[in-house]
């Protein structure tokens, strides 16, 4: 029994807030645009809403009804349900934990690049010099100076997961200070956690917000809100944009981690968390869409400066090697000056014809980038070509941070609900329990922060969470829907609620949600067997400065075992739990042969 | 050999390149020689250019000033070009972009290092008030325990076994089997 009550929500909007900054991270900024762009542009949004409405909300609603009821955190909640199952919450809280090392690993990215914004020039918009200081350094010039700075300055990266390094100072003390954040953010449990996510929730929107005015005025911002948005309705054909839209609400959603559940515990009884539900699940949707909308604008932007910039070295190389007089050629009518060329001089214009880029506005919009790639690297490189951009910068670095911590708030509460409800742990006080949390993920953590750091950090990123997710869900919504029983779940959302869940919900739970999940699982393992061996990309120092990243390396043989203990690990908790269970029930059952049945 | 980019530096406000400017670039230059070579009294008439374009760009060779027939060696001419290279492009509004001499790769200026990293000064600020904001709420939760010990609990135990039952009471369906 706790030494006190359970500590509740003051008001049921934070928990909504809560839901939504958890819900709304960096999976909605940098995961859905590529989406979007790799799926036929405006049309991706059909496959999305249909899954939206078949798997985000019925399991949302889900696990929100399970966390509310039994006030309890995942491990506690599912042992109520059924004591051999109480493993789902042991996996839900091994992924969990999985998440929390690696996560914050960003935030500690963000605040690098947040601190350093507050400079006259912006370190990542110039290629450092070499040392007889003719030129930048080759490792530079060959690359961009934002990729540069990402892979050099900020990771100091190594050239292959084999090869480790120190620990890099910088990236070290920017995780201390994400995890001491965290840790003041979560130090009180819910009561903290309550205040912040006012914050953290809402202020993304308004950064959001400013950078779509800003994003709009941009010259060449539409070419790139008008590619996207142009629908592909071919791409509908093709099964694995279905995948995808599967896959990106799941993860969208974060179902599967517990957090649901332990944000839920916090409840009052009666809550209506039906209609919050909706609510969560809808604007985690339409901030994916206005997220989108904003990145392409700055897509557009970037492209059409590099496809500026590119028009202007073929200028200059025109001019300089046919010695024309300067404003006879301009940027308008580079092309037709080519050809021209070509025709009146053939020979000279052989000999620099390998040195002519061909600079295509298309081609520049069509390098689709996500992840990591596209925040730190494509955007930086976006901002720095805007003006003040100093102050943009630190909007969207801040930006980053709030959505990453939002949902790191989610992870750690993941985390520690489960841990307080344990008898054993229920007499640390609150602040102790989370302090230990936190300092034993930052320990852990700074192995992200080696030089191969990034190597780890992507396997994780690829490996740790994705299976087992699917695997933790499909087995939540059969024991709700067919061990449990529908219809005993039915009645304790009649008892929270008032009035029994529509047949809709019941369709969701019992068979279309079921099938989907067992689709996307069995077409993860297929692809998972069939891609071979997992590679990754190495930023190889002696190859970029040859120009050729990313070099595509295989995992050696520690990495794959690694991937694979990352998979089995969470996953087989369930199994291990209920034959810990099954085990405890039998030497507990032999001193009761005596009892009447 | 030199390439002069006047539109691109200046825009509007690019002077058309005339027999004047041309004279005004080998004065330059014979004052870059004089400076920083070896000291003799190079003249505008030892410095001979030749092959001009309408991309305002040509050739030119230094003629030493005690012999007209003698060209200085190139080497000698690019170091003084070089260390006077600041003042060759100020006297055209041009810089090391838009003022190019192929062969001579500028010296670019050395960034300058401050002492302390600036991202690291942000850095401070933000972990100090943080730092703070930690302590003031560990002290006050040791304030809050050490208030909630004489205060009475009784209230809250009954709430929490109220909540505890519930979920025992649904487990009895699945012990009986």
């Amino acid at each position: 029994m706790g030494k006190e009550a359970r500590q509740n929500w003051d008001n049921p909007v934070q928990f909504v807030l809560a839901c939504v900054s958890y819900a709304v991270g960096l999976g909605n900024v940098w995961r859905f645009p590529y989406l979007c762009q790799m799926h036929g542009g405006g049309g991706f949004l059909i496959p999305y809403l249909i899954m939206l409405v078949l798997e985000g909300i019925p399991l949302f609603y889900m696990e929100l009804a399970i966390g509310q009821k039994m006030s309890l955190g995942s491990i506690g909640a599912w042992t109520a349900i059924n004591p051999y199952l109480g493993g789902i919450g042991v996996a839900s809280v091994v992924t969990s934990m999985y998440l929390c090392l690696y996560y914050n690993i960003i935030n500690a990215w963000s605040f690098w690049y947040l601190f350093h914004s507050f400079q006259s020039v912006l370190p990542w918009a110039e290629c450092p010099l070499n040392s007889n200081r003719t030129g930048p350094i080759e490792e530079c010039e060959t690359g961009t100076s934002t990729e540069y700075f990402f892979y050099r300055e900020t990771l100091n990266i190594s050239s292959s997961i084999e090869e480790n390094g120190g620990i890099h100072m910088g990236q070290a003390l920017c995780l201390l200070l994400a995890w001491v954040i965290t840790y003041l953010f979560i130090a009180r449990g819910v009561k903290s956690t309550g205040k912040v996510v006012y914050f953290t929730a809402i202020f993304p929107y308004v950064v959001l917000f400013i950078y779509l005015i800003r994003g709009f005025t941009l010259h060449g911002a539409f070419n790139g809100v008008a590619y996207m948005f142009t629908p592909k309705l071919e791409q509908l054909a093709n099964p694995t944009t279905w995948i995808n839209a599967a896959t990106q609400i799941f993860f969208s959603l974060g179902l599967g981690f517990g957090t649901l559940i332990a944000f839920a515990s916090y409840n009052q009884y009666n809550n209506n968390f039906e209609r919050q539900a909706i609510i969560v699940s809808f604007i985690n949707c339409g901030t994916s869409i206005f997220a989108s909308v904003v990145t392409f604008s700055i897509y557009g932007f970037k492209a059409t400066v590099n496809y500026e910039n590119c028009l202007e070295r073929t200028r200059l190389l025109l001019l300089n090697t046919f010695n024309l007089a300067e404003d006879s050629v301009s940027m308008d009518n580079v092309f037709e000056w080519i050809e021209k060329l070509n025709t009146t001089y053939p020979q000279q214009f052989a000999e620099i014809a390998h040195k002519l880029e061909g600079c295509d506005l298309e081609s520049e919009l069509d390098t689709a980038v996500e992840g990591t790639g596209l925040a730190f690297i494509v955007y930086s490189e976006a901002i720095m070509n805007m003006p003040v951009s100093q102050l943009w910068s630190v909007l969207y670095f801040l930006m980053l941070l709030l959505l990453g911590m939002g949902s790191m708030l989610g992870n750690i509460m993941a985390i520690i609900t489960p841990l307080r409800d344990f008898k054993l742990l229920s007499h640390i006080s609150d602040e102790l329990l989370n302090g230990l949390v936190c300092v034993f993920c930052l320990l852990l953590g700074l192995g992200f922060t080696t030089t191969s750091g990034n190597y780890w950090f992507t396997m994780f990123n690829d490996y740790g969470a994705n299976f087992s997710l699917l695997f933790v869900v499909l087995a939540e919504v059969i024991t709700v829907s067919y061990i449990y029983g529908i219809k005993r779940f039915e009645k304790d959302i009649e008892d929270m609620l008032g009035h029994r869940p529509n047949w809709y919900w019941k369709i969701m739970w019992a068979g279309v949600s079921p099938l989907l999940l067992i689709t996307l699982f069995i077409v993860y393992i297929v692809n998972y067997i069939q891609g071979g061996t997992p590679t990754y990309q190495a930023w190889n120092k002696e190859l970029v400065s040859w120009g050729s990243f990313p070099l595509l390396t295989d995992y050696p043989v520690f990495g794959q075992l690694f991937i694979a203990l990352l998979l089995v690990s969470s996953v087989s908790c369930v199994p291990l739990t209920a034959l810990y269970v099954y085990c405890r029930e039998r030497k507990r059952r032999p001193a009761h042969t005596g009892s009447p049945e | 050999k030199y390439l002069f980019s006047i539109n691109s530096a200046l825009g509007d406000q690019a002077y058309v390149w005339n027999e004047n400017e041309m004279f005004l670039f080998r004065a330059t230059l014979a004052f870059a020689m004089r400076t920083y070579s070896d000291g003799q009294e190079y003249d505008v008439a030892n410095v001979v250019v030749c092959d001009e374009t309408p991309r305002v760009s040509f050739w030119f060779v230094v003629t030493s000033p005690l012999d007209a027939s003698l060209l200085v060696d190139k080497r000698r001419v690019e170091e003084a070009v070089r260390k006077s290279r600041s003042r060759i492009n100020s006297a055209f509004l041009l810089t090391d972009d838009t003022l190019e001499f192929i062969g001579i790769p500028p010296t670019l200026e050395a960034p300058v290092a401050p002492d302390t990293p600036p991202w690291l000064i942000a850095f401070g600020v933000v972990m100090g008030g943080v730092g703070a904001g930690i302590v003031v709420l560990l002290v006050s939760s040791v304030k809050r325990d050490g208030e909630e010990e004489t205060g009475g609990k009784t209230e809250n135990e009954a709430a929490s076994d109220a909540i505890y039952n519930m979920s025992f009471s649904d487990d009895e369906p699945v012990t009986q089997m």
